[in-house]
């Protein structure tokens, strides 16, 4: 289908992650020890024509949420594996216009905060509706 | 002076409920606002909280049109976790099933574009030939809508009478190559109002993430079906038609002519369906258990991409369900294919990202 062939090899090199993937039912997977900074990683997928596919939000046991980051490249799912610290993760709204429903709908869903945005208005609630309405634990906020 | 017009939340045209308020000068749109969640169901929080079989059921029901992709996404993901591995003839009958479903959603479609152009006509002629689609997925699965065909393993029901779905794609594949090509193509009422109107480039469409017919219409290839084929689909020969106008009438010949690919494919499948079981053997009293993990499936539903990530923490009920539709990612594109286009244009641009709001939503 594509006229071109990304060599995913290169291309993990050039993103400066050659190593620490895993494909695993479905996606290839980079959980670093340390977190992945969102922003560097999203220009960099920008860069190579990258297409942004989706944010998943999920709890974890300690109270912040682990925030998974996907992406396209050339029919291959990246998910690069985050997490809040104190509730927070940087926006990659602006460099990623595709970005700002799904952060407005996590900012809704698990009360996360996506610090750099000018706003997060409400997208499925309305204003003035509870935050984190899918958290299984703790209370919306 | 500007002017502050409302659309919705009730929209007139695509009787689905959607708020539009468009900022116009003179006849002029220069901004747009969008509003959804009117149908917001908490879909995620909901199959969070119930089983996996319950939560075949509660996902088929995020959309009306498309709801076999989304049984189909969650089926797989699942699959992935426990390791089963539907039969060949299920994956088979995945795929007449999943197109059955694109072509009905792409006559619908085509049928309120033309109705929006002010061609009725055409509108009767799709609404014809997509009740004959009807009709086959009714006969395949007893529904017209939410066929509860996907089941963990496989799927539920066999194609008792796979000629009868031959039967129909012979009128149909007329219909689309004597009708509806030509006059998406060629006609000047439909030029008129779709060439050149709600362009949505290339760069653009990548910006905003846009998939399915929206994107390969601003020049993007790109199909789940072949980029990440599942099921049975890289058994198959198919084009991906893309056009690069990434107007409305762009978006109008890639409808029309993948509804000509969605009848070679199920040829393709029907001609070759093997004979075999329909799903993995009923598993034992454990079967409502998932083996811990995540995993994400991707489908090519009849608007684009659906994403599926599923977490099992082991028990019966799954940590997490994240759905990212295709219209989620579509309608933001709205607002830039409106700016700069005539007021009366809104409507059918905004209509031609084949929006689903129910999708949106969830």
């Amino acid at each position: 289908m594509t006229t071109e062939t990304v060599d995913f090899a290169s291309t993990l090199q050039s993103l400066g992650l050659g190593d620490g993937w895993v494909w695993n039912k479905g996606s290839w997977w980079l959980a670093p020890p340390d977190a992945t900074d969102v922003r560097a990683t999203a220009q960099r997928m920008i860069q190579l024509d990258a297409r942004f596919v989706a944010i998943t939000a999920i709890e974890r046991a300690d109270k912040e949420i682990r925030i998974d980051y996907q992406w396209d490249l050339d029919g291959r799912l990246l998910s690069f594996v985050c997490a809040t610290h104190d509730g927070k993760i940087p926006t990659i709204a602006d460099l990623c216009p595709a970005a700002d429903w799904v952060e407005r709908e996590t900012h809704e869903y698990f009360s996360v905060e996506f610090t750099g945005r000018k706003t997060t208005a409400p997208l499925m609630t309305r204003a003035g509706d509870p935050l984190g309405i899918n958290l299984h634990t703790g209370v919306a906020k | 002076m500007s002017y502050r017009i409302p659309i919705g939340p009730y929209h007139p045209a695509l009787e689905e409920p959607y708020k539009l308020e468009l900022i116009c000068d003179g006849e002029t749109v220069t901004d747009a606002v969008m509003n959804v969640g009117f149908n917001f169901r908490g879909i995620e929080y909901l199959a969070e909280r119930r089983n996996y079989l319950q939560g075949i059921t509660l996902v088929e029901r995020v959309c009306g049109i498309c709801s076999n992709v989304h049984s189909l996404s969650f089926c797989q993901a699942v699959e992935q976790l426990n390791g089963a591995q539907p039969p060949e003839r299920a994956l088979h009958i995945r795929v007449v099933l999943a197109e059955l479903e694109r072509l009905h959603s792409h006559f619908l479609w085509s049928g309120i574009a033309a109705k929006l152009i002010g061609f009725k006509t055409i509108f009767m002629a799709c609404f014809t030939l997509r009740e004959k689609v009807m009709d086959a997925l009714s006969a395949i699965s007893g529904n017209r809508v939410n066929y509860g065909m996907n089941r963990i393993g496989g799927v539920n029901r066999d194609i008792a009478d796979p000629q009868a779905v031959l039967n129909i794609l012979d009128e149909m594949e007329q219909g689309i190559a004597k009708t509806i090509i030509p006059i998406f193509l060629n006609d000047k009422t439909v030029a008129s109002r779709c060439k050149g109107v709600g362009i949505l480039s290339r760069e653009h469409a990548n910006a905003m993430g846009a998939v399915g017919p929206l994107a390969r219409a601003s020049g993007i290839v790109q199909d789940m079906r072949k980029a990440a084929p599942y099921a049975a689909y890289d058994r198959f020969q198919f084009n991906v038609p893309v056009e690069t106008a990434g107007d409305v009438q762009a978006r109008l010949v890639v409808h029309a002519l993948e509804m000509m690919e969605s009848c070679r494919i199920l040829r393709q499948a029907i001609a070759t369906l093997p004979s075999g079981p329909i799903h993995t053997t009923p598993p034992t009293a454990a079967k409502f258990k998932v083996p811990a993990g995540t995993a994400i499936s991707r489908v090519e539903a009849p608007r684009g991409e659906v994403l599926y990530q599923v977490t099992s923490n082991g028990t019966d009920i799954p940590e997490r369900v994240r759905v990212r539709t295709p219209t989620f990612m579509n309608m933001a594109t709205v607002r830039a294919t409106v700016l700069g286009q005539e007021l009366a244009d809104a409507p059918l641009i905004q209509a031609s990202c084949d929006p689903c709001y129910s999708c949106t939503d969830r």
